[in-house]
């Protein structure tokens, strides 16, 4: 079986789990709500315009709920005992790997559209450039966030610090995907030209293909038993 | 006999490390001339830019030390990276306390958003993570070989740290030695710049040897420990 398949059957198996069982995606989602909720109260809007602030705070919100939410990735399959077993198969490190990344990056596509529509509502912000434009600049910026929360998920799991450790293991390398997403999409909420856009995108892009590279190649010293 | 021998000359170039920023500060308060730009705040130079470049040093051999412990799972890499991690946390801290001492001064703020800046601070919590990991797992071969996954990982800021200041707008300075034409600072503001850098990369060398061979001694202390029957040796 090639391992594009074995991606595939392990996303999906988890995408099963996750819906099935609900739990994460439920805590994610009530996280992103709550979190815009707070944001609304929080912000003076009479002195700081919605707009303003709508793009770093989504991409905060999406970076917390996804690091909140990548960290239980192997959770399920660790309390029974199912993980040691799928390392037992013939399938590669990097397709376990690759198939968790996706399970994990659909889950944060959720997230991502829940948080644009909640905290564009509710920090009042019209919302300007197109969805696509939009699109374009969260796709590669939440693989890189799914690619990394997936890496280092598999190390919290182990540790006695456990979630408080992950932030602090991840966030350092997120800090550019923060930034030139944050950077990206302020620039399409007031509505600049593609092309002062376009070369942000290309580091977001680089940082994702890196990420899931690296992942890839390194996923087999943090699953060994 | 290796922990020995590496403890002695972890001494002598302890020693010599000590010696030579000992005439490092005498430079710098009678010798050196004084920056016309900025005066005297400049000195701090002769301190921030040697314990830069001890860190990352330091943080490169804890990589390519724990590269070669994932590759090769022999315990006397996994304690090079340890000596040459906690090196490096040392002088990173020496570095980023100098650094906003200067920056006051000179861009009238401690702390800017700029990239070597950022990317320097977090390159620094990531080998705290190192050492956060590998202390925080029940077992301690999944520890090593979990700090060394961060330690390789967070080895791939450095190259971007050092191409920040010529990628991004930064209020860091370009190069001033290391520079295809040649050295553009002062005769005598390089000469003090090496003595500093060879006293800096002569003194974490040397704690570097000290550490390294205490590690070998505990590890082996552990073995033993391990090894002798329930009871304890009699």
């Amino acid at each position: 079986m090639s391992a594009l398949r074995w991606t595939w059957l392990i996303a999906r198996k988890d995408l099963s789990v996750e819906f099935r069982s609900g739990g994460r995606l439920l805590a994610m989602v009530g996280f992103v709500v709550l979190a815009g909720f707070l944001f609304g109260f929080a912000l003076d809007r009479s002195q700081v315009a919605g707009r303003a602030v709508v793009a770093p705070l989504t991409w905060l919100t999406i970076l917390f709920a996804s690091t909140a939410g990548t960290g239980r990735i192997f959770d399920a399959e660790e309390a029974d005992g199912a993980f040691r077993h799928l390392l037992l198969t013939p399938v590669s490190r990097p397709a376990v790997f690759l198939g968790k990344t996706v399970a994990n990056l659909a889950l944060t596509w959720l997230i991502t559209a829940l948080s644009f529509v909640v905290l564009t509502s509710f920090l009042g912000a019209r919302v300007s450039g197109s969805l696509a434009a939009h699109a374009a600049i969260f796709l590669p910026g939440t693989i890189g966030l799914a690619a990394t929360g997936t890496f280092f998920g598999r190390m919290s799991r182990h540790s006695s610090l456990g979630d408080s450790l992950l932030p602090l293991l991840t966030f350092p390398l997120l800090v550019p995907v923060v930034f030139f997403g944050a950077t990206a999409s302020a620039r399409v909420f007031v509505g600049l030209p593609w092309d002062q856009v376009s070369g942000l995108v290309r580091l977001l892009w680089a940082f994702a293909i890196g990420s899931v590279a690296v992942g890839a190649a390194l996923f087999q010293h943090v699953t060994d038993e | 006999m290796e922990s020995t021998r590496v403890r002695t000359a972890g001494l002598v170039l302890v020693w010599a490390g000590v010696a030579a920023i000992l005439l490092m500060h005498w430079m710098v308060a009678f010798w050196v001339p004084t920056e016309a730009a900025q005066g005297v705040i400049q000195r701090i130079f002769y301190v921030h830019v040697p314990a830069a470049w001890t860190t990352f040093l330091a943080f490169g051999i804890v990589a390519l030390a724990s590269a070669a412990y994932l590759w090769l799972h022999d315990e006397r890499a996994d304690a090079a990276a340890v000596a040459a991690g906690e090196g490096g946390l040392i002088f990173g801290a020496i570095m980023l306390t100098s650094g906003p001492l200067w920056g006051r001064v000179a861009w009238g703020t401690y702390w800017t958003w700029e990239p070597r800046l950022t990317l320097t601070l977090l390159l620094w919590f990531t080998y705290l993570g190192y050492f956060l990991i590998r202390g925080s797992v029940a077992d301690p071969r999944r520890g090593k070989r979990f700090a060394a996954v961060v330690a390789i990982v967070g080895s791939l800021n450095i190259p971007l740290i050092h191409v920040s200041v010529s990628w991004f707008r930064s209020l860091h300075p370009g190069p001033v030695v290391i520079k295809p034409e040649g050295p553009t600072l002062h005769p005598d503001m390089l000469a003090t710049l090496l003595v500093s850098l060879a006293g800096f990369t002569m003194l974490f060398l040397g704690l570097f040897a000290l550490r390294y061979s205490v590690e070998l001694v505990s590890r082996r202390t552990l073995a033993v420990g391990k090894a002798a029957p329930a009871g304890g040796v009699a």
